[in-house]
Order: C-alpha cells, then structure tokens, then sequence
C-alpha cells in the first residue's frame, strides 16, 4: 500500500500573501471572533459571523493543504458534511447531558456535572432496556448472520432465472417500517392473521403469538431478522463472486475437501465483508425501534421494551432531554467498547492469517 | 443435503443447472411471501382484503391504485388530490440526490483514508463510523434548531445534505474495503509511467471498484429510501417524503386502509426494485482484474 | 495533515454550505395584504372538513387575504412531530390541534398561547364559549383542568359510544333465545340499547361468543365470533380511556389534579372502588376476540373486528362511526346502530355513565405576531359560529355548543348524534399536567400486565398508585 505521498508538493507563496497560508493564525483568529461574536451579538448573527471566521480559516488551511496533504484534501468534504450534520449535533447533546434540562420547561438549562449519569447508572429501568437490547440484537443478528449467508451460498453460482429470483430474495430490505409493522402484526394477529390461520388449520384453535413474552420477542425478532438477512447475503455474495476462478481451478487439481477449500480460498475474500456485515447489522440493532414499536410497543407490559423505545419515551414523550441524552451517551459508550473489541478481534485475526 | 456437500457444490463463481432454479426458486418464494400478499391487498378489493379464510384467489381491482393519487378524504365528499405524485417525486429526488453525492464525497475520502493514511487514520474512521450509532431521536432536536437557524427548513437541500451524512459513513467504510483490496502493483506501474494521480484514481482504481460503488449505491439507497423518522421531523409539506405519507393510511377514523396502504407500497417498491435489478450486474459480476492482493 | 488542517477542511465546506443556503433562502416580503396561518393538524376527515370549507367559503371579516397553511400529518406520529417542532423552538406553527392531556406539557414550555384576554376583549367570542357545554369546554381548554385559564377552542369534540349490529340483536331467534337463558329482552332499539349496563353488557359477549359452524342470527358462521369489544392496547391511551370510564362510575377517582396539591394518588388510585372496577374491566376482556390477549387491541383493532363483522357491539369514539356506515369501507355499514355506551347501574336504578372524554381543541402559539392572532381571532369565531358548526356538523363532525346541538335538525344528521346531548353530561378528563405522558405510559404498562393476564387488578393498580405518588411528589404536584 502505498504511504503518504509528497509528490507535486509546490512550495506555498510566501510572497504574495504572507497571511493566507498561515493558517494557525487564522484559526486562532477564528476562535477569538467566534466568541467575540456569541459573546455579543444576537444569536442568528453570531451564527452567521462565527461561520465565516471559521470558512476563513479553512480556507486558508485547505489553501495551505494544497498539492501538499493528498489524504487530508480527500477526506476533507466528508468530514465536513458530517461535522456539520452529526458531530455538531452529537457534541450539542453531549453537552446537553451534564444539564438539568426539559424542552417543555422554561427554566433554562442548568449544569449539574455527573448527575444525569449517575442516576441512569443506578437505574433498574435502564439496565432491564439494556439486557432486552442485547439478548434482541444478539438473537436478530445471529440470524440475520446464518440465513444471510446460506442465502449467498444459494446464489453464488450462476443458474437460470438468477437475477430474478435474487430480486425476490432482496424486497424485504426494501420496504418501509410503516407498511411492515402494519402488515407483521396482521400476520401475528390471531382473528385475521395469516399466521394464525394457519396454524388453526391444524389446532382448530385460534394462535396468539403475541400474548408471551417468548412470543412476541420471537415476532419481533423474525420480522427484523427477515427485512435484513438479504443485506448480509448481498455483502457476502459481493465477496463470493470476487473469488478469482482460478484459484478453484487450483484447489480442484490439489483435490482440496470442500470445508478446505471453503476455509482456505472463499473465506479469506468474505471476511472482511462478513465483518463488515456483522458491525453494521449490531450497530443498527442496538437501535431497533421501528419493528419493536410497530409490533408491540415494549409489550406484554415492558418485556419487549428495547433502550431506543425507552429513549424515544424519555426524549419526546417525556421531555426528559438531557436525561435521554445521557442514556444515550451511555449506550454510545457501549457499543464504541463493543465495536472496538471487535475491530481489535477482526484486525488480529487478519494480521495472523 | 450433507453440510460438506452443499459448501462444495454452492460457493464460488460457477454454472448450476435449473436444480438449483427449482431449488432457489422455492427458497425465494417462501422469503418473498409476505411481500407478495402486500401486492396481493393491494390489488384487492375491502371485502376481500381481511377475508377469512385468507383469498388467494379473487377478481384483482386497480381502486386502491386510484385512490393513492385521488381520493375523498370525508365520506360523500368529491375526490381531491393527495399529493403523492409529489411524495413520489420527493422520495426518488431525494434519495437519489444523496446516494449520488455521497458516493461521490465518499469515494474520494475512502481513497484518501485508503492510499494516503492520516496520522490517527483508524481514529478517524472509528468517528466517522460512530456517528451511525446514537439513536436517531438525540440527534435530532440539534438539528431541528440548526436548520431553522439556517433557513434549511423544510427545504430540498436540507434534507439531501442530512441524507449524504447520514449515508456517508457506510460508503466510507465499504469503499475503503474494496480500495484496500486492490492490488497496489498496477497502480505503481502506472506512476512509473507518469500518470498522474488524478489519473491512475479515475483511470486504474475506480473501474476496478464498480462492484463496490453499485453495492454501496444499492445499500444506500435502501436506507435512504425508507428513512422515516428524519423524514418525519425535517420535511415540510413541500418536501414530504412517500414513508411519511404512507402513514396517514394507519389510525384516525380507521383502522388501517390495507389496501391503499399496500398500494402506496406496491408503487414505491418500484422504482427501487428497478434500480436494484440494474445494479445488480455490476454488483454480482464481479471485478474483472486486479483483484489479487497477494 | 494535521487534525487542525482538517478542521479548516470542514469549516470550509460547511461555510460553502451555508452561503449557498443564504442564496436559496427567500426573504420575498410578504403582501401586506396577505396574512399566511400555519396550522399543524392530524391527517383525518374533521380536519379535512375544516379546510376545505375554509378554503370555500371564509372572508375574512378585516378584508385581509387570510391563507390558511395546513400541514396534515398522519395521526401517528402526530405527537412526535408537533412536540419536536415545539421543543425545539423551530416557530413553524400559528396554531396547531392538539390532544387535550398535551396542554400542560406545552403550556409550561411557553408554547401554547393564554387567551383569556382574547375572550374578554371580544363580547361575541365570550357569548359563544358561555353557550358551550362545560364538559369540552374544560377538557380542551382550561389549565389547570376545570381552572379559568383558557388555551384553546373545541376543533372536533368526540365521546365514545355503543356500536352495535342490528341485524344480530334484532333477530327473533336470537331474541328469544337471550329471552330464554336470561329472563331477559335482548335490545333492540337505540333506545332500548342506551339502557343497557356493564351487567347486560356481559351478557351480549357471553351470549354471541359463537364458534366457527355453529349459527348466528339463522347463518352458520364461517369464523368464530364474539359478542363484546372496547379499546384494551398498550399504545398511547388505549387501555386507560375505558378504565377511567370503570373507575369513576364505581366511585372511584384517578388522581385528581384539581385536588393537588392535597389530593394523594396512594389510596386513591389503588382505593378498593378502582380495584372492583378495574377487575370488572378485566373480567369482560375474556368475551372479547383473541386479540385482546396480546395487548394490541386499540381502538383501531375494535373498529377493524367491528366493520369486518366479527364482534356484535363495540365501544368506540364517534371519530370511527363515519367510516362505519360507509359501504365503501365497512361491511356492517347497513346494519349498525349507535347508543349510549353501558354504565354502571347505581342503587337507584340510573345508571352511572362517567367516560373519558376524547377529541381535540386547538390552540395558538405563544409567538404568533399580533396581526395574526387578530386574524386567528377572527377565524376561531367563524368556526364556532352557528352556520359553520351545524355545516361542519353536517358533513360528520360534532359541535360542543349547547344551541347548535340542541337545534332539532342536529340529530337529523347522522344517527350516532342522538348520544351526543346526553353523553356530554357524563365527560370527564384525564390529567392535563405536564407530566401526563410520564403518568399514561407507566400506567398503560401496567394495564396491559393486567390485560395480557400477568398481574391481578390490586397488584396493578397499587404500582401504579406508588409510581404517581412518587412522581407527582417530585414534581410538586402533591405536597405534605
């Protein structure tokens, strides 16, 4: 792979505009503005002022970066675009939750430290979210992981009609919360639902699927598991289609067994995507709300309530809005140390084959 | 099926016969269940709609395909416009324009972050990565301000510029993965030939990542295509997207109205499935050369 | 490359951003003649009504060109999208409609505009509210509830009522069957049905529960079938709108903001009247069809079993009656009929019919510039007035003013509205304090325990009794 790269670096002109390129200063400069501006002005103005300050600065930064820093200039838009979109928001709520603060209140925020975390931490409520979090994403993951990848196993040689079925395959991802939980829970419903029609066929009986905590954890857990195993299978299958031919060809005169050949030549080419799958799928799962909401609203009772519903509670309907930043912040922290544990798992495995 | 045997005979790229069609087709079928009976409803009359026994069979109707676009909000009221031919465009518009810039802002960084590693290279691809991970609700209320604050209200751009971020981290990372794998020999021999960088991007790297960039164009636009609850709280009434709409068919003086509501989701399942289909040569063909890392 | 130069990066491109905003940003004047009112409303026909006759038919009386700006959003996600546009003060909304428990919540952020002074100032407007019925006129409008603080203006009152078929309880077979195990006539009539108690009420679902091959009404039923069904969902107020209907017609009381801060939730909720009455709500839930077993059926569940023909009597908002005698969304539209909903039989013989009252007022945002609320002013009046109410009235919507709903003709219109008189007198609301939502979802949590058959009636209410206490203490709202 190749490293940082100087070539074509041009000299910066120095001559013709001494304080273009120097752009500590104008950072610095930037930062004084900007609380010239908040310090003093009416807020909508002192938006506006602070944000050219900084547009300066940039500009005098990328003017600097020019020819010189490849990587950086690359990067830079991204970054902006999710500065501006979602670390700016995150950093706002991140401050919000060291307040005392309700949206629907007047009282204005005040600082109160640790406060917010040190009640969520010694909270039953928030543990018990938490565990029907994890035993629901560990359960919709797990099997969105297995059929996902059977499903690729199933489509990765060409046969006729592929492209077709394959879209089949693929719809469920496709459709929208709103027409899934309205239609999941007519399935799961016991006088009209598919379902329990069918299973009456048998029992005579009427199926309630819903009624246990099993039953409705199961529902939810099929409903989520179904819309997205096909977005395991697709990353999977973009892995086993770029697995160069001839390497089989070779395995074929090695006589390899097919676990062998398995392990040592399709897998190396889906492990990443595999993991990639699999951190998307867990970090989208510690988020599940549509499905659980739309099916049965935490229920019976609170069994089924994941941590995003119980936020969801605390932000909107509770108003409760820096205590619902903090749970947040707190479930942020979870999944960074469970991701990063992976990460670090992923890359040594990856270092060691 | 011994587990040994399905793994010989099912991975990698190779030729099966229609036993595995039949085999496939069944497979699909059963997963494509309960899509098909959304299309069912929605060609479904309401006498037919929550029948019990269930109506496989029955004289299909275009009624509720009618009433997405024209229908009497009151009973014994005239038929007026409901607007979603503009829900319609909105959601294709705007999912559309934020897939496409994300893949292009995403590429680029997923380059940079690939060929060029910043100091804290890892660092800031785990930042960019955990973005995707508050709930969305948090997040929201800041940005609500924003907008308002910078007039993005309820306006096209404000939304695409959410959509692209909001896509962006995925891109980055999926992008990255296929730039990493590419082999760097091909690259170097073309420096050594004096391409320029700009070149040897646009020319070298980025057709040998075509699968990539339709993969991650067909993720992106499925996330896009159904985010809601952004949507919900960002949208005017201008810029409304179809998953927004969609609800008005649920609760207030009914029930649900099945068959409208898959009918909205019939059609709106169109234009990405169209997308998807035609992707889906790039995205199962696979890369043609270069791929051989070692 | 360092972090700083990215920094730069960024604050560039989020500069460029910003200026292409400004350019796409419209700062056209308005007309001066133009008044634009935004309006936040849930997607559903009294709203549609609403607008379209606006559109039709109003001038404004200042001569102004009067826009009415409505932004219809589906009813879910209703609450949502309004608390998050108020809270996070983005000012969008003139005027928006809103569900009666929501005005503490955004009285006390400063969002909900007083308009005490508006009435006083405005001898028409007083005259008008005086002719309305107290009931509405306190749950959609007062906070404190039942203070003199007004907030908001009736858009489409509602009560729930008796749906029932009268093709199933009219039959003669049938009714000499009931006449035969119960010693009893089986109503009829709306007005023998407006008769009926929570006792009688059991019967129905005792009576019709029918299995699939056995016959109803002279037909051999090709599903199973049930007699009874009222709202028992865990979402929003789905469960806690008839039980506080229970608890008050036993005599008991939930907690009682107008007695706070004195009033205690601890033995008032849990009080051994709520108990009975809770255990008689949970005892009817076992006639009713399965769904009631999985705490998902809502009023929208109801409705739906209802218009299928799978239960014969329900109890439901007046909202869904429309839906339901229209052919094109109703299966039973030919033979349902409307009564008052069962009470409890008192001593005396009366029966006792207190219900949770439903419906929306609306009401004015606080930021709302002066000439627009004179133009609010003026649009409120020409929705109250007696033409625009007994045409509103007309099309399927109700009216809380005593002198349009006591007119003759009101009855005439659709025929669920003889209730209407009589049900008004027997609405009560539930807490109108800011902490309401915290109150309804605890609350609905452990209904539906109860419900779903995993906690007896004293075991919940006495959570729910303790979790008040505890929550309206901190809050302030029960001291000593």
């Amino acid at each position: 792979m190749t490293s940082v790269t100087t070539t074509g670096a041009k000299s910066p002109p120095r001559i013709l505009q001494p304080r273009l390129d120097n752009w500590p200063a104008a950072f610095i400069l930037a930062i004084i503005i900007s609380i010239l501006a908040i310090a003093l002005l009416p807020p909508k103005a002192s938006f506006w002022v602070s944000l050219a300050a900084c547009a300066l600065a940039a500009a005098s930064a990328v003017y600097n970066a020019w020819g010189r820093y490849k990587g950086g200039l690359l990067v830079a838009p991204a970054i902006a675009l999710l500065f501006v979109m979602n670390i700016f928001p995150l950093l706002w709520s991140l401050g919000l939750s060291f307040f005392s603060y309700r949206a629907n209140r007047m009282k204005p925020p005040a600082f109160i430290g640790l406060d917010n975390y040190e009640k969520i931490l010694t909270d039953p409520t928030v543990w018990d979210r938490l565990q029907t979090t994890a035993i629901m994403a560990i359960l919709t993951v797990a099997v969105q992981m297995v059929v996902g990848f059977l499903l690729a196993l199933l489509f990765s040689k060409q046969f006729p009609l592929r492209r077709y079925l394959l879209i089949l395959v693929l719809t469920p991802m496709m459709l929208s919360y709103v027409a899934i939980g309205a239609f999941f829970r007519y399935y799961y419903e016991p006088t009209f639902g598919l379902l329990s029609q069918f299973v009456r066929m048998f029992t005579g009986e009427p199926f309630i699927l819903l009624a246990t905590t099993q039953g409705a954890m199961a529902g939810i857990v099929f409903a989520d598991a179904w819309m997205w195993s096909p977005f395991v299978m697709l990353l999977v299958l973009a892995g086993l289609v770029s697995v160069p031919k001839y390497l089989y060809e070779a395995a074929a005169i090695d006589r390899l067994s097919g676990w062998r050949q398995f392990w040592n030549i399709t897998f190396p080419y889906i492990r990443g995507l595999l993991m990639l799958a699999l951190l998307f799928r867990t970090i989208e799962a510690f988020k599940l709300f549509d499905v659980v909401f739309l099916l049965t609203e935490g229920g019976p009772g609170t069994s089924t309530e994941t941590i995003a519903i119980y936020v969801y509670r605390q932000a909107i309907q509770f108003n409760k809005t820096s205590d619902s930043t903090a749970i947040s912040y707190i479930l942020l922290f979870t999944v960074i140390v469970l991701t990063n544990l992976y990460l670090y798992l992923a890359n040594r495995r990856a270092r060691e084959a | 099926m011994a587990a040994g045997g399905f793994f010989r005979r099912s991975h990698g790229v190779g030729e099966a016969g229609w036993g595995r069609t039949i085999f496939a087709a069944v497979i699909s079928f059963i997963y494509f269940f309960p899509v098909l009976w959304i299309i069912l409803t929605a060609f479904k009359t309401m006498n037919d709609v929550l029948a019990v026994p269930p109506k496989f069979l029955f004289t299909p109707t275009l009624e509720n395909f009618v009433g997405v676009f024209s229908r009497p909000f009151s009973a014994g009221a005239d038929s007026q416009a409901t607007n979603f031919d503009l829900y319609f465009f909105n959601s294709i518009f705007i999912a559309g324009s934020s897939v496409f810039f994300a893949l292009v802002i995403g590429t680029l960084a997923a380059f940079g972050f690939s060929r060029y590693p910043l100091k804290g290279n890892d660092t800031y691809l785990f930042i960019i990565l955990t973005t995707r991970m508050l709930p969305a609700i948090v997040v929201i209320i800041p940005i609500i301000l924003m907008f308002r604050v910078v007039g993005l209200a309820g306006s096209y751009t404000g939304i695409i510029a959410l959509y692209t971020a909001f896509n962006l981290p995925f891109t980055i990372w999926m992008m990255k993965s296929f730039f990493d794998e590419l082999s760097p020999d091909v690259e170097d021999a073309a420096r050594l030939d004096g391409s320029s960088d700009t070149r040897v991007f646009l020319k070298i790297c980025l057709p040998q990542v075509v699968a990539g960039l339709a993969a991650t164009a067909v993720f992106g636009l499925i996330l896009t295509w159904n985010e809601y609850l952004f949507a919900l709280l960002l949208s005017g009434v201008e810029t409304r997207t179809v998953p927004v709409a969609m609800a008005q068919t649920i609760g207030g003086d009914i029930g649900v109205r099945w068959g409208l509501l898959a009918a909205i989701e019939t059609l709106f399942l169109i234009p990405v499935i169209l997308v998807v289909f035609f992707l889906q040569n790039h995205l199962l063909r696979g890369v043609t050369f270069g791929t051989i890392k070692r | 490359m360092t972090v700083k130069t990215m920094l730069k990066g960024l604050a560039t491109a989020s500069a460029m951003a910003a200026v292409m905003t400004v350019a796409g940003a419209s700062l056209a004047p308005a007309n001066a003649e133009e008044v634009v009112l935004r309006m936040a409303v849930p997607d559903w026909p009294p709203t549609r009504i609403m607008k379209d006759m606006f559109d039709k038919n109003y001038k404004a009386p200042s001569g102004k060109d009067v826009k009415l700006e409505i932004d219809f959003i589906p009813w879910p996600d209703y609450y949502t999208r309004l608390n998050a546009s108020l809270t996070s003060g983005e000012q969008k909304y003139n005027m928006a409609v809103s569900d009666s428990q929501w005005l503490g919540a955004f009285i006390e952020g400063g969002y909900y505009r007083k308009v005490n002074d508006l009435i006083d100032a405005d001898p028409d407007l007083k005259a008008t509210l005086a002719d309305m019925h107290p009931a509405p006129l306190q749950a959609y409008a007062t906070y404190p509830y039942k203070s003199e603080n007004y907030y908001g203006f009736p858009q489409m009152p509602d009560i729930y009522i008796n749906y029932y078929r009268t093709d199933i309880f009219c039959n003669e077979e049938e009714q000499a069957n009931f006449q035969a195990k119960y010693n009893q006539k089986l109503p009829c009539t709306p007005e023998e049905m407006d008769n009926v108690d929570w006792d009688m009420y059991e019967k129905f679902g005792e009576f019709f529960m029918r299995k699939k091959g056995e016959k109803l009404a002279g037909q051999v039923l090709d599903d199973d079938f049930y007699g009874i069904a009222y709202q028992a969902g865990k979402a929003y107020d789905f469960s806690t709108m008839q039980i506080n209907a229970f608890i008050w017609q036993y005599g008991g009381n939930i907690w009682d903001e107008t007695q706070a801060p004195k009033g205690h939730a601890e033995g008032v909720v849990n009080s051994p009247e709520a108990v009975k009455a809770l255990d008689h709500y949970l005892r009817l839930t076992k006639y009713m069809p399965p769904v009631v077993k999985t705490g998902s059926m809502d009023i929208f569940k109801t409705d739906e079993l209802f218009r299928e023909g799978k239960v014969a009597s329900h109890i439901e908002w007046i909202g869904f009656a429309e839906s339901t005698i229209n052919p094109q969304t109703s299966k039973v539209s030919d033979k349902v009929a409307f009564a008052l909903p069962p009470g409890l039989r008192g001593e005396d013989g009366q029966i006792i019919r207190w219900a949770n009252i439903g419906g929306q007022p609306f009401v004015i945002m606080t930021w709302s510039t002066d000439e627009q609320i004179k133009e609010i002013t003026d649009f409120v009046k020409w929705w109250l007035s007696p033409e625009v109410q007994h045409q509103y009235a007309a099309q399927g919507g109700q009216s809380a003013i005593k002198s349009v709903y006591n007119d003759p003709k009101y009855v005439t219109y659709r025929p669920w509205n003889r209730t209407w008189a009589p049900g008004l007198d027997w609405q009560k609301d539930t807490w109108h304090i800011p902490e309401f939502f915290e109150l309804l979802v605890q609350g609905q949590e452990q209904y539906d325990l109860a419900i779903t058959g995993k906690q007896d009636a004293k075991t919940t209410l006495d959570n729910i009794a303790a979790f008040q206490e505890k929550l309206l203490k901190e809050a302030g709202h029960i001291q000593d």
